[in-house]
C-alpha cells in the first residue's frame, strides 16, 4: 500500500456493485481496489502479498475477468461489477468450488485459497469444457507458498467434474 | 471519455497526470512507493482504443488492447510473448500501450513488436498524429518519444509475416525475462531480429538483420548471424543474470528461433 504522505491526496466517488449489493464511496484517487474492498467495505476475504502482481492473493472478479485488486485503482471501478471470494456461497450453501477445496484438503495456510478460488470460478464460468493445459493455466498467477498444488488442481478438476454433472 | 477527450485532458495536464490503463507497471510503482501521483488520466475506459481492425495487411492494435486480447491473434511471436506475460489476470489488465510507454528493456510485448517491424501512432491534441517506427521510439533507459502533451493511441504490424518468440527466464509463469528473443520473417524474406534485456532498451539488431536480408536460410547464414548477434548485444550483469550468460543465449535463441523458421518454410507455413 502507498504510505500516507502529507501531500494532499484528492478523493472521489465511486459506485459499483460488489457481491450484488451496490455501493457507493468517497475514496483517494490513488486507492489501490484491494484496499477499498478491504478498509472501506470491510471485505478481507481478499487478501494482499506482494502488492506487484506476482502472486495472485488479490484476484476477484471485475466484470467477469479475473484481475490483481492490488494493481487496478478503486476509481477504475466505477460503474463495474466486483465478485470477491465472499460473493460466492449463497448464505450456508457452499459453490462447487469452495466445496471441492473442503473435500479434497485442498489449503494449508489457506492465504491463496481465495484468489485461487476466484481463479478457478473465472475459468469454469467461462468454459463449460476445459483441458489440463487450460487448467493450468488459469491458475499459473496464483502461487501457493506452501506448494499444495496437488490438491488445489484436484479441487478445480473436481468442481469441474460437478458443475459438468450438475 | 472518448480518446479525443483524453489528448484534450493530456495537453491540459501533461506530466502533472500519471496516464494509466491496466495499471501493472503504474500501481506496482505506487505500491513500492517509487511514485505517489496525486491526478491520474485513466485510459481504461477508451472502448476506441482496446480495438484490433486489419487494414490493408496490416493489424492494428488499439493501444489499450490487453495481452489477453493479444495471446489470441495469429502472428505467432506477439501471440507467445504476450501470454507470456504475467497471469491471467495481469493480462486481463496490461495493455501493448502500456507495455511500449513503461518502455522497460524487459518488456515481451515490445520484443516481439520490434522484430515484427512495428509502426507506432503517437497523438496530442495540438499536433494530431503521427506514425513512426517502433525503434526510432525507444530512446535510451525509460526515455522514449512520447512527448508530454501525446499518448500511445495504435500500434501497426503486417498481418501475417512468420515469426517465432522465445523467453528464458527462472520459471514457467509470471516469468519476467532474462532474455527474451523474437524473429520475423515476412514475405520477401526479409529477416528481423529483436531482444529483450541486452540493454537500456528493447532491442533490434540492425547488423545481423542485414546478414540475414532476403537471404534464403541455411545453417552455415544462422551460425554466422548468431555469432554476430553475440557481438551487437550490450547485457548487464544483474540479480536475474550474467552478461556472460546472456549475451551466449542471445546466440542460442537466434540459433534456435531461426533453425524454426528455415525447417518450417518447405511447408509453405501457414501459422504465422
Amino acid at each position: 500500500m502507498p504510505e500516507p504522505t502529507p501531500m494532499e491526496i484528492p478523493t472521489i466517488q465511486v459506485a459499483c456493485t460488489v457481491n450484488g449489493e451496490a455501493f457507493t464511496r468517497d475514496v483517494p484517487v490513488d486507492m489501490p481496489l484491494l484496499e477499498f474492498l478491504r478498509d472501506v467495505l470491510g471485505l478481507t476475504g481478499t487478501k494482499g502479498a506482494c502488492l506487484e502482481g506476482e502472486c495472485g492473493s488479490c484476484t476477484v472478479l471485475v466484470d467477469g475477468e479475473t484481475i490483481n485488486s492490488c494493481l487496478m485503482l478503486a476509481a477504475q471501478a466505477n460503474n463495474r461489477n466486483i465478485t470477491t471470494i465472499e460473493g460466492l456461497a449463497s448464505g450456508a450453501e457452499l459453490d462447487v468450488i469452495q466445496d471441492s477445496f473442503v473435500a479434497t484438503g485442498a489449503a494449508q495456510c489457506g492465504y491463496c485459497t481465495p484468489g485461487l478460488i476466484m481463479s478457478a470460478r473465472a475459468l469454469l464460468n467461462d468454459r463449460p469444457d476445459i483441458s489440463e493445459t487450460e487448467l493450468l493455466t488459469a491458475l499459473e498467477g496464483n502461487i501457493c507458498r506452501c506448494t499444495g498444488y496437488a490438491s488445489i488442481i484436484e479441487a478445480v478438476k473436481r468442481a469441474h467434474r460437478e458443475s459438468q454433472s450438475s | 471519455m472518448t480518446f479525443e477527450q483524453a489528448l484534450e485532458l493530456r495537453s491540459e495536464l501533461g506530466a502533472d497526470a500519471t496516464v494509466i490503463n491496466g495499471g501493472t507497471d503504474v500501481v506496482v510503482a505506487m505500491n513500492h512507493g517509487a511514485i505517489k501521483p496525486t491526478c491520474f488520466l485513466d485510459l481504461s475506459r477508451i472502448k476506441a482504443i482496446r480495438k484490433i481492425d486489419r487494414e490493408n495487411g496490416h493489424l492494428i492494435l488499439g493501444a489499450g488492447a490487453t495481452f489477453a486480447q493479444l495471446g489470441k491473434l495469429h502472428v505467432r511471436a506477439l501471440r507467445e510473448a504476450s501470454l507470456s506475460v504475467g497471469g491471467p489476470a495481469i493480462r486481463n489488465m496490461g495493455t501493448i500501450g502500456g507495455n511500449i510507454a513503461t518502455a522497460s528493456p524487459a518488456g515481451d510485448g515490445c520484443v516481439a513488436l520490434l522484430a515484427l517491424g512495428a509502426d507506432v501512432q503517437l497523438a496530442s491534441k495540438d499536433r494530431g498524429q503521427r506514425w513512426m517506427p517502433l525503434v526510432d521510439y525507444f530512446i535510451d533507459y525509460r526515455k522514449t518519444a512520447l512527448a508530454d502533451d501525446e499518448l500511445i493511441q495504435a500500434v501497426r504490424i503486417p498481418n501475417n509475416p512468420r515469426s517465432r518468440w522465445y523467453k528464458i527466464g527462472k520459471r514457467g509463469a509470471v516469468n519476467i525475462s532474462l532474455v527474451c528473443c523474437a524473429v520475423s520473417q515476412n514475405e520477401d524474406k526479409k529477416t528481423k531480429l529483436a531482444f529483450g534485456c541486452v540493454g537500456p532498451i528493447p532491442k533490434i539488431t540492425p547488423k545481423a538483420s542485414a546478414l540475414l536480408n532476403g537471404e534464403t536460410l541455411s545453417p552455415g547464414l544462422i551460425d554466422d548471424v548468431a555469432n554476430l548477434v553475440a557481438q551487437e548485444v550490450s547485457p548487464i550483469d544483474d540479480q536475474r543474470g550474467s552478461a556472460v550468460y546472456r549475451r551466449a543465449m542471445c546466440s542460442t535463441l537466434t540459433r534456435r528461433l531461426l533453425t524454426q523458421l528455415m525447417e518450417d518454410a518447405p511447408k509453405g507455413d501457414a501459422d504465422a
